[in-house]
């Protein structure tokens, strides 16, 4: 089951462990991870589960949407590296993982 | 009591006013007692625990929208607009939400954040020296409907008459269920003679936006917005950005005059705002009930419920589950915080959040500076009758440490009118986008005057902070204020400026530092 090492905008670290196929956000939310909350239960409508992906990561992640990058443009301190973690499909591949988090999702 | 034998088995009529005041006691135990709860009498399920909500707003194949989301418009079997988008399904509801969604960015709604202050302060600064206010006649009932107007771009003549025609659509008769009709609740055409405007009138507001921006429609064919589809839009955001954040402002000045000890926490430390609003919207959560109708027939707690069937989904009950949040009862500003489902919860979750967000924030930092205590005058608050928005018609409160039992009469404070000859024409009044040519480069800053029967006030907003004016002088179209400004240093700026129909240009001066020139244009 692959890791999800969630680290918040404080420096708090929270290393999860999710099924293959479910999202980042989902095992941040199950797993009660402060900073992502999910508003929308990953419909890439809400903007409410950013996160910045390493840079070790960020090439294996499937590509941004066109709904994805819609949501990123409107949304609050976005950088090259971000993403909506509801798009991004934990895998083997991503065990280990690194998102780092915004300082808010709102 | 414990046993349970000699206990009615519990019930919850959405139309009792008991239920109504206080839905808490019975939402407990429809969550231990019935978590699969049905009401034969007006033929609904509902769920109340937070896993068997977020289930059922999340899983939107199951729990439709396309009948409506309120009990009576469910009921009333009728065929809503595609555009009315808060009750449809994918792939219609997908179509308008993603434009509404992308139009109400939070990169562009925290960009509002001056103007929601400066619309803050403007309610607010007259009070200040009153021993009472009303958090809803004086903020809640006017600061949202400014900024959703603002946003539409609704003249600010129209905005009241607007958000009185909003609330009077959710008003019911005491214990009776919602009257509901296509032409009044959707169809929005009150707004029909802006669209006409706007279409020659092009603006930066969200109307101009929706008559030029071309979608994705569901059928598939990319197109402009039909004008009905405008009306429908328009009709849905005006009335959703009223009352609903309406209800927060009234729980935000019940709950913090209840729990003084946590409100001067928040004073100590404004930086418990944000996760102070989101209590607010757990614990008193003004859209307590949202239905759906069963695509098919679904199982749960052992009992098989037929397609067609509605389902209530309690998230005000939800949002107090002890499993999910430990004593949910209480009210905490400093409980671990969770995702709630206040805005609701997957595709149909509240796509004016951030705006609803930002406005509950400002509208706590905004009454704090002034009001750092205050107590509800119970005997002359009042619960708004609507069935799907629980929140305060009226919350007046007495302003200070200890209530002023003498006070009481809401009538003995609305100040007499003053006698005033003549009420000077006001060109002067509004809010105008005054731009300082400073030493630094251009300064913007937003002024907003009022006119009360002759007596002047205003406020201007810059570098985030508003700040109150004082020495307001007009003299046919020549005005003069001073602002007293915090930020980036402490220093009294005396502007005077002469104004020709919507422009002023004048000069101002910083304190020992210079004399600019300023320009200002009304909006």
């Amino acid at each position: 089951m692959p890791k999800v090492r969630f680290i918040l905008h404080n420096g708090k670290e929270h290393t999860v462990t999710g099924d293959v196929g479910d999202s980042a956000m989902q095992t941040a939310v199950d797993n009660a991870v402060p900073g992502i909350i999910g508003d929308c239960g990953g419909n890439c409508s809400c903007a409410t589960c950013h996160g910045y992906i390493d840079a070790d990561w960020l090439d294996k992640l499937s590509p941004i949407s066109e709904d994805e990058a819609a949501i990123l443009e409107g949304a609050m301190h976005v950088e090259s590296n971000s993403r909506l973690t509801c798009q991004v499909k934990l895998s083997e591949e991503l065990d280990g993982i690194v998102i780092r988090l915004p300082i808010s999702q709102v | 009591m414990t046993a349970a034998s000699n206990v009615e088995p519990v019930s919850w009529d959405p139309y009792n006013p008991v239920y109504f005041k206080n839905p808490y006691p019975v939402f407990r135990r429809l969550r231990e007692e019935a978590p699969l709860y049905y009401n034969a009498e007006h033929g609904f399920y509902a769920v109340s625990r937070y896993a068997d909500c977020e289930r059922a707003m999340r899983d939107k194949d199951s729990f439709s929208s396309a009948r409506g989301a309120i009990l009576e418009i469910i009921k009333a079997n009728i065929q809503l607009p595609e555009a009315v988008f808060i009750f449809q399904d994918p792939p219609i509801h997908t179509a308008y939400r993603n434009m509404i969604t992308r139009a109400m960015s939070p990169k562009r709604m925290n960009a509002l954040e001056a103007q929601v202050r400066a619309f803050c302060a403007q309610c607010l600064d007259p009070l200040v020296g009153q021993d009472r206010f009303d958090f809803i006649a004086d903020l809640g009932a006017k600061m949202p409907t400014r900024v959703i107007s603002m946003l539409l771009g609704i003249p600010e003549e129209d905005q009241e008459a607007v958000r009185q025609s909003g609330d009077d659509r959710l008003r019911t008769e005491a214990g009776k269920p919602m009257e509901v009709s296509l032409e009044v609740n959707f169809e929005g055409n009150a707004y029909s003679e802006y669209i006409d405007w706007r279409m020659t009138h092009p603006s930066d507001d969200m109307m101009t936006e929706l008559l030029q921006t071309e979608f994705k429609d569901p059928s598939g064919t990319i197109r402009k917005l039909t004008k009905d589809e405008i009306l429908n839009l328009v009709n849905l955001i005006a009335g959703a950005g009223n009352e609903t954040t309406n209800r927060l402002i009234g729980w935000t000045g019940k709950e913090l005059a209840e729990h003084p000890d946590q409100r001067r926490d928040i004073i100590q430390n404004p930086a418990l705002i944000p996760q102070t609003i989101e209590e607010l919207l757990r614990y008193q959560t003004p859209g307590p009930a949202i239905g759906r109708t069963l695509t098919g027939d679904v199982e749960l707690y052992d009992t098989k419920i037929p397609e067609g069937s509605i389902m209530m989904v309690l998230v005000g009950a939800g949002n107090r589950d002890e499993r999910r949040f430990p004593d949910g009862d209480s009210f905490n500003i400093h409980r671990e915080q969770r995702p709630h489902l206040g805005f609701g919860h997957g595709i149909h979750v509240c796509v004016g959040a951030v705006l609803a967000r930002l406005e509950g924030r400002i509208a706590l930092e905004e009454t704090l500076k002034r009001f750092p205590e205050w107590h509800v005058d119970y005997d002359h608050a009042e619960l708004a009758q609507t069935s799907t928005v629980r929140g305060w018609e009226t919350l007046p409160v007495f302003v200070g440490s200890a209530p002023k039992k003498g006070a009481a009469k809401p009538v003995a404070v609305a100040p007499a009118p003053k006698p005033v000859e003549k009420v000077p024409d006001a060109p002067f009044e509004g809010t105008w986008k005054l731009t300082v040519k400073g030493p630094t480069g251009a300064e913007n800053t937003v002024l907003v005057i009022e006119n009360k029967n002759g007596a002047w006030s205003g406020t201007q907003t810059g570098q985030g902070t508003t700040s109150p004016l004082t020495d307001i002088t007009v003299d046919n179209n020549k005005v003069s204020w001073i602002n007293h400004i915090t930020k980036p240093i402490k220093v009294k700026v005396h502007f005077s400026g002469e104004i020709s129909g919507n422009n002023m240009t004048g000069k101002v001066k910083v304190g020992f530092i210079g004399s600019f020139s300023f320009t200002a244009v009304k909006q």
